[in-house]
């Protein structure tokens, strides 16, 4: 029997140049929207950028590859130091399909599609819907998590994995979202140290993660 | 005037391997399969992220092997999954250490697995997440839907479901034989053989 020696990933079949991802061409349905990236903010080569509305993206965040982001239902707003890792959606449409548009807020302006404050992480595969969502500063959007169109997460919220959060609820801020729908409030007070957690992986994602902003702009 | 055969779903290697052509796989250098490993479409391998703080000065230079995902062999890995190396602060520095993954795991379709270590024989369902730095033993089926949390360790030989994972039960004795792969692997390809009667 061969020993199983590991051998790396194949390449190109022809053997010529070292291909270094395997990344399938995905075809950019909709729109080409317009964007507002700050400069030093990361968004990797392969992040999908769809939608009519505006997408803006803050100081130092990151977009993973193959992160979404659909201004369908308006605008997207990602703040400072934000992490939006593969697969994520930001301005989903609900299950039926449809994407909300928000109603305006209390001074008459529109809500944009999706907010995220300042140094929120949105994991692998999250789907926050659009209509007027807003994520405070600080919260973690589990693996897999649904949120509602409308819903309004408070600041250093914890939501863990496949969590939803129903449309239009309104969260308090530090609460935890876990096992089947259970709520608890975090009162360890390390939001701080999580902010500062946050940008020194922020500083070592900017250097892996090829970043290529002059595709969407 | 001849014809060339028309391209098959997978890339086959010469090491046995199949991986599809829709599959993502980012930063393949440091992507390690151990052989006669099947990779479904719309699977996700996060190779880049790799860890920044070398195991090891080397004296004689060169490129260090910095393997952010080492899969074993007879692993199936099903569609739409996603592997992620777990990252976390270590000595002041943010870093992501190797995800390993033994020989015949199973890999559902959905999942996403962020854990430091998965040992042999082991059955993930769909639609399971495994937090980050978890270590899985050998022998363990994960139920589908489940969701293990961070720094979990699942001990050899247990049966794993909910959300938050729980053991709930042990693999029987006569269950060991489940766990193969090797059937598995021929019925996918370019060319799959039909399983046996």
């Amino acid at each position: 029997m061969s020993s199983a020696t590991p051998s790396p990933v194949p390449s190109s079949a022809h053997g010529h140049h070292k291909r270094h991802s395997i990344l399938p061409a995905v075809s950019q349905s909709g729109p080409k929207p317009p964007v507002q990236f700050s400069s030093s903010c990361t968004i990797a080569d392969s992040a999908l950028l769809t939608g009519p509305h505006t997408i803006i993206v803050s100081t130092e965040s990151v977009i993973h590859p193959r992160a979404r982001l659909e201004s369908l239902g308006g605008r997207v707003t990602v703040g400072r130091r934000c992490i939006v890792h593969e697969r994520a959606c930001l301005g989903a449409a609900d299950l039926q399909g449809r994407y909300h548009k928000g109603s305006p807020d209390k001074e008459g302006r529109s809500m944009g599609a999706v907010t995220l404050g300042d140094y929120v992480t949105v994991e692998v595969g999250a789907q926050v819907e659009s209509g007027g969502t807003v994520i405070g500063e600080g919260t973690t959007v589990g693996i897999g998590t649904r949120v509602g169109a409308g819903a309004i997460v408070g600041k250093h919220c914890t939501l863990t994995a496949n969590s939803t959060v129903a449309a239009g609820e309104v969260i308090p801020d530090y609460t935890v979202i876990y096992s089947n729908g259970l709520r608890r409030i975090d009162r360890r007070g390390v939001s701080d140290l999580k902010n500062k957690a946050q940008a020194r992986q922020i500083d070592v994602l900017r250097r892996m993660i090829p970043s290529n902003p002059g595709k969407f702009q | 005037m001849s014809r060339r055969p028309p391209r098959g779903e997978y890339i086959e290697t010469d090491t046995g391997n199949k991986v599809a052509r829709k599959a993502t796989l980012v930063g393949t250098q440091n992507i390690m399969l151990g052989g006669k490993t099947v990779i479904q479409p719309d699977v996700m391998i996060r190779g880049d992220l790799a860890r920044t703080i070398p195991p090891a000065q080397s004296a004689s230079g060169g490129p260090a092997n910095n393997t952010a995902v080492a899969i074993g062999r007879y692993c199936f890995l099903s569609r739409g999954c996603c592997l992620r190396p777990p990252g976390r602060m270590y000595k002041g520095v943010f870093t992501f250490m190797p995800l390993r993954l033994g020989d015949h795991v199973f890999v559902g379709p959905g999942t996403v697995v962020q854990a430091a270590q998965i040992g042999n024989h082991v059955h993930i369902g769909g639609k399971v997440v495994i937090g980050e730095f978890a270590i899985i033993k050998d022998y363990v089926k994960v139920l589908d839907g489940s969701v293990v949390p961070p720094n979990m360790v699942i001990p050899s030989f247990s049966i794993v479901a909910g959300q938050p994972a729980r053991i709930i039960g042990e693999i029987p004795e006569g269950g060991i034989e489940a766990f193969e792969l090797r059937d598995l692997y021929k019925t996918v390809g370019n060319n799959p053989q039909p399983t046996a009667p």
